[in-house]
């Protein structure tokens, strides 16, 4: 899984993956794989939250969820929107009744603290499927 | 000089009182967390649809008036009046509210809320049966199931969510982790894209509502089964979790939407609503279950309250010889049975919300309206007086959804020659007792 | 076809926006709309030059319309409007808003403009 990821951001190759190499019965499936990825293997790819503006209504609900807003953030957690102006770490706030990305650099799927994970929360939880998670 | 402010949003009924806004001397320049909605409240202030005048429509169409002679066609109007209406009252502050109660007194009208259509009835029947109700604060903090009964938040108060589900409140620190949703609806509305894989979808066949309360209050008094083929559509094994979660759970929240409200017969699906809660207060050791209304407008628990406290009524209330009197109309009823002869709408807009039969019967008589901005009512009323907006360009108070009372601000000056409702009111009351 | 009506709020065809800033041709194309099935888009024999005649015993209006496959078999839903008041009722003193049995089909008319309604509002006939 970690692998695939890491294949999939552009972090690693496909031929760093022993076994795929070394054993001719996965040879059909190197194939398989290689072609599926083509000229995208090894580009490095940069993580991106895409928030469609026409689809948000400000509800919020990304801010409160995050759980990177919640640790900078204390007023999150009953439910209130963050201060001004945001903490440096905030990731999202909503401004104009539209949601806002302000920064990326502390998102969980970076390594800024010491370990990525895979958290998803933002867009699992956003009602009207405005929030998209990418990597480009 | 801009400056940073802390207000409170007048966009619905839950009243966000962590807006954020950044203004100069004459507008505002920034919003910060208030949701579509409560941007939508803020365009208002510059909006091409405000009312920036006194109107009244003659044989030649709508008419400039000035203040002065506005306010005196408005009295003779009244005057004239023998069975007045007074109706709407749901988007103004709760002093404004009373002025309107005091009017009403003084002229013998029938006085009626919003709420009347609305959640109204929902406390005309928990006022016999008892109802146990919760603060926002409550839900925050201790709720474990929170259960959406025919009602779709995400579209109607969008930041609710933010609020009750999704924060972490101070004995359930793991926030929407610890925190259950029940959502019971005819269709997959946008509310259940919040669902997570623990949380309870419940699609109901329309109008059958009222079964799957019976059924669920003969479960929780134990020793019944499901029947295999589950009913109204839903399965019996969701028929089970729903049963568990009911019994399990420490604290519960039911917010009831419209659909309750308009069931096959009318009444009976709240009733079995309130019976099932009290039922699960007796069961239940620990915790317990309350409702929470959903009104939309933002101070329409506000009216609730001062009828109450003016007249021992909450609502639908007719003055005669300055007393209130007994009645069991309505609004719709007076109306229907052509039981009045002007109507003064304040703050809302009837001819978008009743049926063409009612509207038409309305629009035969005068009608004097009392907004800020234009609306359908706009397009039939016979003196048209505006008003600045609560909650920017004026202060009052209001009630939020779960009946605690807030503040209003007045964050920026109104329009020139624009008053309050509180001022208007005033001086129609001034004058009426001139 | 017989259709069950159910008015329901949407924050992006809410009447209360529309009247609050917008013309009056956006208040008609975001308020005169019925959501429905793409079976029953099927079944009305629709196509999407069409528009919707909703009737029953107390009136009728033509509005646009919208596939949306979330939505049950054989319901209409509307935003809470003008329009939707053409079918709604009162039944004991209260205003039904849901679950009102309509007949729906197709038509070649253009949707119900707002001044038609309001001169339906205005006029004498009952």
């Amino acid at each position: 899984m970690a692998f695939s990821l890491e294949l999939l951001k552009g972090n690693v190759k496909i031929e760093d993956c022993t076994p795929l190499l070394d054993d001719p019965k996965y040879q059909e499936k190197y194939l398989k794989l290689k072609d599926l990825l083509k000229s995208e293997e090894g580009k490095k790819k940069e993580l991106k939250i895409n928030i469609e503006n026409e689809l948000c209504d400000g509800c919020g609900i990304c801010v409160t969820i995050c759980p990177v807003n919640a640790r900078y953030c204390y007023s999150i957690l009953s439910g209130k929107a963050p201060d001004y102006p945001p903490d440096t770490h905030q990731l999202f706030m909503v401004k104009e009744g539209k949601c806002e990305l302000l920064n990326i650099k502390y998102c969980r799927r970076l390594e800024t603290e010491g370990k990525e994970r895979e958290c998803r929360v933002c867009e699992t939880y956003c009602p009207r499927e405005a929030l998209k998670i990418e990597y480009i | 000089m801009s400056e940073q402010l802390k207000i409170t949003c007048s966009g619905c009924s839950l009243l966000c009182d962590d807006i954020i806004i950044i203004k100069d001397d004459k507008e505002i320049k920034e919003i910060l967390g208030a949701c579509q909605k409560g941007i939508n409240k803020f365009n208002q202030i510059k909006s091409k649809n405000r009312i920036l005048s006194p109107l009244y429509k003659d044989k030649g169409g709508l008419k400039v008036l000035e203040w002065d002679l506005a306010l005196n066609k408005a009295i003779q109007i009244i005057k004239n009046a023998k069975k007045p209406l007074i109706y709407g009252l749901s988007t103004i502050s709760c002093e404004s509210q009373i002025l309107a109660l005091k009017i009403a007194k003084k002229i013998d009208a029938f006085i009626d809320s919003n709420s009347t259509i609305c959640q109204g009835k929902f406390l005309n029947i928990a006022s016999e049966m008892g109802i146990t109700t919760t603060t926002l604060t409550e839900i925050i903090n201790k709720s474990d199931l929170i259960i959406l009964w025919g009602t779709n938040i995400v579209e109607s108060i969008p930041r609710l969510f933010s609020k009750i589900l999704f924060s972490r409140g101070k004995f359930r620190m793991t926030g929407r982790e610890i925190k259950n949703l029940i959502i019971v609806d005819i269709y997959k509305t946008a509310s259940f894209k919040v669902m997570g894989t623990r949380d309870l979808a419940i699609i109901i066949r329309p109008n059958e509502d009222i079964e799957l309360i019976k059924i669920l209050k003969k479960a929780v008094k134990g020793d019944y089964t499901f029947p295999n083929e589950g009913i109204s559509g839903i399965d019996k094994q969701d028929l089970e979790r729903f049963k568990t979660f009911l019994l399990n759970s420490e604290h519960i929240t039911i917010l009831p939407g419209q659909a309750l409200l308009n069931q096959k017969t009318n009444g009976d699906a709240i009733k079995e609503l309130l019976e099932l809660v009290n039922l699960l207060n007796n069961i239940k050791n620990n915790g317990r279950i309350s409702l929470l209304m959903v009104g939309g407008h933002y101070n329409m628990v506000g009216f609730e309250h001062m009828a109450l406290s003016e007249t021992g009524k909450n609502q639908s209330i007719q003055f005669k010889n300055g007393e209130s009197i007994k009645s069991d109309d309505n609004i719709i009823s007076k109306i229907q049975k052509e039981d009045f002869d002007l109507s003064i709408i304040i703050g809302t807009d009837p001819i978008s919300h009743f049926p063409l039969e009612i509207s038409k019967i309305l629009s035969s008589k005068p009608i004097i309206l009392i907004d800020n901005k234009k609306s359908g009512t706009f397009l039939i009323a016979t003196l048209i007086l505006p008003t600045s907006i609560t909650g920017i360009e004026n202060k009052g108070l209001a009630f939020r959804l779960d009946h605690v009372p807030i503040q209003l601000k007045k964050i920026i000056e109104p329009p020139s020659l624009i008053q309050s409702d509180y001022e208007l009111l005033q001086k129609i009351l001034d004058r009426l007792n001139k | 076809m017989e259709m069950i009506l159910n008015t329901i709020r949407l924050i992006n065809n809410d009447q209360n926006v529309e009247w609050n800033c917008q013309d009056v041709e956006f208040m008609e194309e975001h308020l005169a709309i019925g959501f429905i099935n793409p079976l029953d888009f099927k079944k009305l024999y629709l196509v999407p030059s069409l528009k919707l005649h909703i009737s029953n015993n107390h009136g009728d209006v033509i509005v646009n319309f919208k596939q949306d496959s979330k939505i049950p078999e054989g319901i209409i839903l509307m935003p809470v409007s003008l329009w939707a008041n053409q079918v709604t009722y009162v039944k004991n003193n209260n205003i039904i808003y849901k679950n009102i049995k309509v007949n729906v089909e197709g038509t070649r008319d253009p949707p119900t403009k707002l001044n038609e309604l309001i001169e339906k509002i205005k006029s004498d006939k009952i």
